[in-house]
């Protein structure tokens, strides 16, 4: 006891061999730290890998607009000296001579794809030109480009390079609201027979909306039976739910295609139960109304799920309690037992509403003609059409979206009151 | 005591819930106006069944039970109007204190002011006026248990069930709650059910106790005259400490019998209280108190020599284990005076006892 | 115990290396994979070097490959407009034309190939087609015989299936309406000749019923669900010459596709890769696998090897009158410009889609 150093006023606390407390603390932890990040070593770099890098790649990608400059630098500079009301002069056909001689083949046909957003037929355009470059004679190059495609003359081709000259762009997020830059880079709405993204942001919006709602209503029962079932009975059901996660996502569209359509089980039976005339056969299946029944039941064990551990910890003698103190089972079960499943239904609404809102593969398949998601736009997109760009720009906004949401579960219910199962 | 001052009775309840055992076998149990009732036994021993069926958890197979004189079988739990403590209180986590309190009164429709009055009247009387605004998580073990019981109290039932409601706790904490509990059925003037497996709950608190075994009440009486009078074996070892000696009748004198010992050759003359004639086996009941230690030759009918084995000093006692007639876990509380002589371990003395205070019940084992 | 353990690590590598000298051929699956193997794989000097991959088309996966260097691919089969677009990206190597077999007359492959080459890229594959297409005695009387019966539905009551995407359908639209084939991309090119395509679209909305996979269409039309559909012809000969369904075709104004091999850039089994694309694009191998599907061959050549092979599909009946670039239907048939949808198709989908969805 003796030996241990007098506590003072002065200076740090030391230990008994003289060293700072604080140093003696930091080295003893300092083995248990290192230890600690080895083993977050591997997810954090799976997850910088697979999340932070891709998502970054995204952000940049729905802005970036580099290529066509760094490509162009001559035609840029040349469409900057034209007053945008004459003949587009000399120089700039000049120019543009120049900036594709010397680009490799690849760069010109990236250019010609990125300058065919701002205004279809550049791409052929420049590849057509591209391909007789060698054959063609000193300057001057404006009636010799002309020669070779009269659209050269159209104004319009080289107007339309004003919405490109910026190396950043917002151009692809306004297209994926159905705004377009004009000319001069104002924005303008888009030509009205083209307008089809805000449709499918709403009815994207829409259709997550209902399909969270039904699944709600289909769980909440549901998960109250699992909960309050014997084990052995509850375990049976819990299979049954979970049995859609077991099955391929095909066979189980098939299997609602085989149920719904107008000649399927369902009409059928209606029809032969005369509830239905035959030329009034219910249209389930290739519309709206398909994609909100295939993508319900496909979600459903996500909604299942979370409100089903929650209300498995919630113990039975609160209903007990509640009747006791002179509720109707009814009531006890809103005012006591609904709100204290709040935190799952919460998880459960936020989770279905998240998949929903980026759903393609089930839209394609059973939306048919109204009950196609901006998911399939972001599809077509990076698979079909390669302008990544805009695809880039839809997923950012769907992530902004999903973020926002997240946000307002935060002010509302508070994200750690949320029980994931 | 006529009909009309019982305020619960069970005439001839059976439950069953799988259709092959009985888990409450013919009961009949009559709580009386302003009585602190206990259900006392072992888990699995009916008792908290009981408790459900008058609440109305749970259906009553065959039987009646009646409340105020009027059958409540049919008549749904929310109705009955009868207060309960739940075993892990059963605070709706979701509430503040008030809101919990206010829950009954609330469904009651009652309106906001007088609402308002019950429940400081009632936070007040568990003395936590100050935690209305507190969620149950944000309190105590004991702070909770006090919500439970106020909330239980709040709309003025008739009666009030507690189940298990001090398991919970600490011993410190749950012997201040006894009290507490105690004196609000004393000034309320409430009938109280209350279900325990702890004895010393039950002797502390209740004007009567039904000790519960297999479905069955085994006695029905008030503590001390369980505790002194235990009309089968199951309920003397249930209450209190006591030694057992098992053996044979093998004389029959009226009031006393004479019990020939197993596996020694000693007899003892006790009191008949429970067993058959001649030849009948019995099991033996003594507390360990009413033992003396060195007895005068002839002061007693019961002396035999006994060695002491182990001895736990308990301050106001001193706990001694002996072996006397081929057992040795025969207890004994020796009163720390100055008259008594003081044992070593292994030492060998004479013990004996009275034939009233060994009393002759149902052979057990 | 040790022993096996070595011999079976050994196996496992040695399994692991010659996997990886495997020639990767990415395709569509199915039937078409399942003939291109019969044809080109089973006719091949080393068959087992060969490795068929199933995709869902696309260049996605293609520029993902090569933009971050890490190329497991070597061949794939793609759309016109893919073969186009990823010649031009950089993202298929271009191929000297030189060492691809010509045909018996001597006329080298490209001359053989009976459209434009559009670039360097591509290697044949076949020719397959949108068209449409019906069940015998779904109509009394009268049969469709035009691409204008199919846009008609007075007189030829019952629903239309038709694909979630514009390709084809706005040259059928046109050609229904009386443009006359040689005119089509041309009228298409103005924004009235697009409105003229919508009006004609218009006629059959209310009786459209979309589908998204290509075997769709024929469950549409064996239910009764629609009268008449749009479908790959290639689908629709399947179930004629291999099940015995009683399909009719209507050879007018289908839209024929081109179908390529390209090779990625910076495959990994390059030369191997080259030489397996040689014996694929023959005249031979193209008309072998006009044995096992009803998809016509690039390749003049080839047409002229099966014609004189008649009854030449496998089960012994006659593939011609399934073909469909056989010269008789060619007159009648819009041969698809990719370059025109690569132009345009950003804005015609979009407007397609608005279109199906009010």
């Amino acid at each position: 006891m003796a030996s241990n150093p007098p506590i003072t006023d002065q200076g740090p606390l030391l230990t008994a061999d003289g060293t700072p407390l604080k140093v003696s603390l930091q080295r003893s932890l300092r083995q248990n730290r290192n230890r600690a990040m080895l083993l977050v070593l591997p997810p954090l770099l799976f997850l910088v890998l697979l999340f932070v890098i891709p998502i970054g790649d995204m952000l940049l990608r729905s802005v970036d607009d580099k290529l066509v400059n760094e490509v162009l630098p001559r035609t840029f500079d040349a469409f900057e000296e034209w007053d945008k009301q004459s003949e587009p002069p000399e120089e700039l056909f000049a120019a543009l001579f120049e900036d594709l001689k010397a680009a490799e083949k690849v760069e010109r046909g990236k250019v010609s794809v990125r300058m065919n957003y701002a205004k279809p037929g550049w791409r052929s355009l420049v590849k057509k030109t591209s391909r007789r470059l060698k054959r063609m004679d000193g300057p001057p190059y404006k009636e010799q480009f002309i020669k070779i495609d009269e659209r050269w003359a159209d104004q319009e081709f080289w107007l339309s390079l004003g919405i490109m000259k910026d190396r950043y762009t917002a151009g692809y997020y306004w297209n994926a609201v159905d705004r377009t830059y004009d000319f001069d880079k104002n924005v303008i709405l888009q030509d009205e027979n083209r307008r089809v993204y805000n449709l499918l942001w709403w009815r994207t919006i829409l259709v997550s909306f209902i399909v969270t709602i039904a699944c709600l209503l289909l769980a909440y029962p549901v998960s109250y039976l699992l909960a309050t079932l014997p084990m052995r009975i509850s375990n049976l059901l819990m299979i049954c739910v979970l049995m859609p996660f077991w099955t391929s996502l095909l066979v189980r569209i098939v299997a609602w295609m085989i149920m719904l359509q107008q000649n399927g089980v369902v009409n059928d039976t209606l029809v032969w139960a005369g509830l239905l005339g035959e030329e009034n056969r219910l249209a389930m299946m290739y519309n709206f109304n398909g994609t909100i029944i295939v993508m319900t039941q496909i979600l459903l064990p996500f909604m299942i799920l979370p409100i089903f551990s929650v209300m498995k910890t919630i113990p039975p003698s609160y209903m007990k309690a509640a009747q006791n103190l002179g509720a109707t089972p009814t009531m006890a079960f809103i005012r006591v037992y609904m709100p204290q499943t709040i935190p799952g239904v919460g998880a459960g609404c936020i989770l279905v509403f998240i998949v929903a809102i980026g759903y393609y593969i089930t839209p394609e398949l059973v939306g048919g003609k109204d009950g196609r998601l901006i998911g399939n736009m972001v599809a077509h997109h990076m698979q079909r059409s390669l302008n990544w760009g805009l695809a880039a720009a839809m997923g950012t906004i769907l992530l902004i979206m999903i973020l926002l949401l997240y946000w307002i579960y935060d002010k509302i219910v508070g994200i750690d009151n949320m029980k994931m199962g | 005591m006529t009909d009309n001052d019982h305020l619960v009775r069970f005439v001839d309840i059976q439950k069953s819930y799988d259709g092959e055992s009985l888990v409450v076998k013919n009961l009949n149990l009559d709580v009386a106006k302003g009585e602190f009732l206990t259900m006392l036994g072992p888990s699995g021993s009916g008792k908290t069944t009981c408790l459900m069926m008058l609440a109305g958890f749970e259906p009553a197979t065959h039987g009646e039970i009646y409340l105020n004189e009027r059958p409540i079988n049919r008549v749904p739990p929310h109705k009955r109007g009868i207060g309960m403590v739940f075993q892990n209180y059963a605070l709706f986590p979701h509430m503040t204190v008030a809101e919990n309190l206010a829950f009954p009164l609330e469904v009651r429709h009652m309106d906001k002011t007088e609402r308002e009055q019950r429940v400081k009247r009632a936070l007040d009387m568990v003395q936590l006026g100050a935690f209305g605004d507190r969620r149950p998580a944000q309190l105590s073990g004991g702070q909770q248990q006090r919500v439970a019981v106020a909330r239980s109290l709040v709309f003025d039932p008739d009666l009030v069930l507690m189940d298990e409601p001090l398991g919970a706790l600490d011993k410190n904490l749950r012997e201040q709650m006894q009290y507490e509990i105690k004196h609000i059925h004393e000034n309320l003037g409430l009938t109280v059910v209350y279900v325990t497996h702890d004895q010393s709950e039950a002797l502390t608190m209740s004007n009567r106790i039904a000790v519960f075994d297999d479905g069955i009440i085994q006695q029905c009486a008030p503590p001390e005259v369980l505790y002194e009078e235990p009309l089968n074996a199951f309920v003397a070892h249930f209450i209190g400490e006591n030694n057992r000696l098992l053996g044979k009748v093998i004389e029959d004198n009226g009031d006393t019998v004479k019990v020939d010992i197993d596996n020694d050759p000693g007899t003892v003359v006790a009191n008949r209280i429970n067993v058959g004639g001649v030849g009948e086996r019995t099991t033996l009941s003594l507390r360990p108190e009413r033992v003396t230690v060195n007895p005068e030759p002839g002061e007693l009918p019961n002396i035999f020599s006994a060695k002491a084995e182990e001895l736990i000093y308990l301050g106001d006692h001193i706990r001694t284990r002996f072996t006397v007639c081929g057992h040795d876990d025969f207890i004994v509380k020796i009163p720390n005076s100055a008259v008594h002589a003081h044992l070593k371990e292994g030492d060998t003395v004479n013990i004996g006892w009275n034939a009233e205070d060994c009393r002759a019940l149902d052979p057990s084992d | 115990m040790k022993t096996t353990l070595k011999l079976t690590l050994l196996a496992s590598v040695v399994a692991a290396t010659s996997a990886a000298q495997a020639v990767n051929i990415v395709s569509w699956g199915g039937a078409y994979t399942a003939s291109q193997q019969k044809a080109y794989q089973e006719t091949y000097k080393d068959p087992d070097s060969i490795n068929f991959i199933n995709y869902n088309g696309g260049l996605g996966e293609v520029r993902t490959q090569v933009e971050s260097g890490n190329v497991t691919w070597d061949i794939v089969d793609v759309l016109p407009d893919q073969a186009r677009t990823g010649c031009d990206e950089g993202l298929f190597e271009e191929l000297d034309r030189s060492i691809f077999t010509p045909a018996a007359d001597g006329t080298s492959m490209d001359d053989d190939i009976m459209v434009e080459v559009p670039n360097d890229c591509v290697v044949p594959q076949i020719f397959w087609s949108y068209v449409p297409f019906y069940e015998e005695g779904t109509f009394q009387g009268a049969q469709p015989e035009t691409i204008a019966d199919f846009f008609n539905v007075k007189k030829f009551p019952g629903k239309r299936g038709i694909h979630t995407w514009p390709q084809a359908l706005i040259e059928m639209a046109l050609a229904a309406d009386g443009v006359a084939i040689k005119d089509i991309y041309k009228v298409m090119s103005t924004d009235e000749g697009i409105d003229r395509a919508f009006a004609m679209l218009d006629k059959i909305k209310d009786h459209a019923v979309f589908w998204s996979s290509g075997a769709k269409p024929l469950e549409l039309v064996k239910s009764g669900e629609v009268s008449m559909s749009i479908a790959y012809n290639g689908r629709i000969g399947a179930a004629v010459l291999s099940e015995g369904e009683k399909f009719v075709t209507v050879w007018d104004g289908q839209v024929l596709e081109e179908e390529w091999l390209v090779l990625m850039k910076g495959a990994p089994n390059r030369e191997a890769a080259l030489e397996f694309l040689v014996h694929a694009s023959s005249p031979a191998s193209q008309a072998e696998q006009a044995k096992y599907i009803n998809y016509g061959p690039m390749r003049a050549s080839a047409f002229e090897i099966m014609a004189s092979g008649e009854p030449w599909f496998h089960n012994g009946k006659t593939i011609m009158e399934h073909m469909p670039n056989r010269p008789e239907v060619m007159a009648r048939s819009i041969i698809a410009n990719p370059d025109w949808w690569a132009d345009y198709g950003d804005s015609i989908t979009e407007r397609y889609t608005a279109w199906m969805g009010q």
